[in-house]
């Protein structure tokens, strides 16, 4: 079974990649070639967002019932977070060199992905640091926690004292409709799954190994 | 008033106290605000003053300077908060003695006057060596008393966490700065309105509700950080 869905994410993934190069058309209003980014940039910025958002869901159930496993989930989710997060910047300041003519404008969305990924990295920087495990998860989970804290001021409300901005329209507008060409939109969709399959299948392989460290570095049983 | 909210009350008190007690022994928060102000504030005017930059362009740019002073100043001297009572072992009798939401009330309320006594000390001279004249005084000093609350309570609860890591004062900057951030966009964008005579928009209540969320959050979580 395992073998059948890492098959059909390799497909999937070949398949957004050539449909996006070879059978979607081209965004009207777009220099070049440069609106095929879309099926790539769009779906890594949800994975990181997915990643995060789990990253908190599993450290608030870690401070409930204290599962090493859910500790170790959400430092999984984080790293993986930050690499989805990473490959949007890159993605998204090669679109806006094309587009906007620098790769970095302060444009709200890079102004919010910049904070998060210095949130994270703060995170993994405090997880390295606590030598006694209790504590370390413990203090990381609460970090994370005040992480969903101010979220919203980042991603909702700072971007909107930025009078404006030039980052192209989500794909659902205010009407519930996605405004965009039929294929164009098959490819994307395509894409949010593949990427979000990407992340569990990832996070999983991730977790597991995780918990091989944790065994391996657990002090040997004493001997009867 | 009921005797259990009174002792409560009577909680913070003696924690704040004694804050202030150990405080005025050493002075090593209030030098360290006051030698930190005051040298990155001279090095600023000094290399910016000579420029001679119009006002209008000055009140715009200038803010953040101010609030970067302010910021790295707390993260030169707060982290001891917690610090101290792991170095000192009175951890422990601290658990025993205060109930944490009392702990932290008290803690943030020694920390958010060290704040406030930070800004009474730099802010006014920021305004005088950059030659600076505040249009919106009422907003310029709401900035100062929210920014400071957000500042202490968010420092209060990164001190907390880090008390128990490794590399204490570089990890409390790494820490609170990413949650101390979008304060900091505010306050800047506050205070550039202050200065300019422009409306502040959105700026106030997202800094208010800011502080507020960070507030709720750190009640909720520092009896977690606090008690293994």
């Amino acid at each position: 079974m395992r073998k059948i869905l890492q098959l059909a994410l390799l497909v999937l993934g070949w398949l957004v990649i050539l449909g996006g190069f070879l059978w979607a058309p081209l965004g009207k209003g777009f220099l070049g070639h440069s609106s095929r980014i879309l099926f790539f940039h769009v779906p890594m910025a949800w994975a990181s967002f997915i990643a995060f958002i789990a990253a908190g869901v599993w450290s608030v159930r870690y401070l409930i019932g204290r599962d090493e496993e859910h500790d170790r989930s959400a430092a999984v989710a984080v790293e993986l977070g930050l690499l989805f997060g990473v490959l949007a910047t890159v993605t998204g300041a090669m679109w806006a060199r094309t587009m906007w003519g620098a790769f970095w404008n302060w444009d709200p969305r890079q102004v919010s992905i910049a904070f998060a990924l210095l949130f994270y990295a703060a995170y993994l920087a405090l997880r390295s640091s606590i030598p006694d495990e209790e504590a370390r998860r413990r203090l990381t989970a609460s970090y994370a926690v005040l992480g969903l804290a101010i979220a919203p001021f980042l991603f909702f409300i700072a971007p909107r004292m930025v009078p404006t901005s030039l980052h192209p329209e989500p794909v659902i507008n205010a009407q519930g409709k996605p405004a965009m060409e039929s294929r164009m939109l098959m490819v994307l969709i395509g894409g949010f799954v593949w990427a979000t399959a990407l992340f569990f299948w990832l996070h999983d392989l991730g977790r597991r190994c995780a918990r091989v460290v944790a065994r391996r570095e657990a002090p040997p049983l004493p001997v009867e | 008033m009921s005797p259990a909210s009174s002792n409560w009350l009577a909680e913070v008190g003696a924690v704040f106290a004694k804050e202030w007690r150990a405080e005025l022994r050493t002075r090593y928060a209030l030098n360290t605000f006051a030698l930190f102000g005051l040298t990155t504030l001279f090095t600023a005017s000094a290399s910016l003053g000579t420029l001679s930059i119009p006002l209008a362009e000055r009140a715009a740019v200038l803010p953040v300077i101010l609030w970067l002073i302010l910021l790295f100043a707390l993260t030169a001297g707060l982290p001891r908060t917690f610090v101290h009572e792991e170095e000192t072992h009175t951890a422990t009798a601290l658990r025993l003695a205060a109930s944490p939401v009392a702990l932290f009330v008290g803690k943030q309320a020694y920390n958010l006057v060290l704040t406030l006594a930070l800004e009474a000390l730099v802010a006014p001279l920021f305004l005088v060596l950059f030659d600076l004249e505040v249009q919106n005084v009422g907003v310029f000093l709401a900035t100062l008393v929210a920014g400071a609350f957000g500042l202490a309570t968010g420092s209060t609860l990164v001190a907390a966490m880090i008390a128990a890591a490794q590399g204490k004062s570089t990890l409390f900057a790494v820490l609170a700065l990413p949650v101390l951030l979008p304060l900091l966009l505010f306050t800047v964008q506050l205070s550039r309105s202050a200065l300019t005579g422009e409306a502040p928009g959105q700026a106030l209540p997202a800094l208010l509700l800011y502080d507020a969320s960070v507030a709720v959050a750190a009640l909720l979580l520092f009896p977690v950080v606090w008690n293994p």
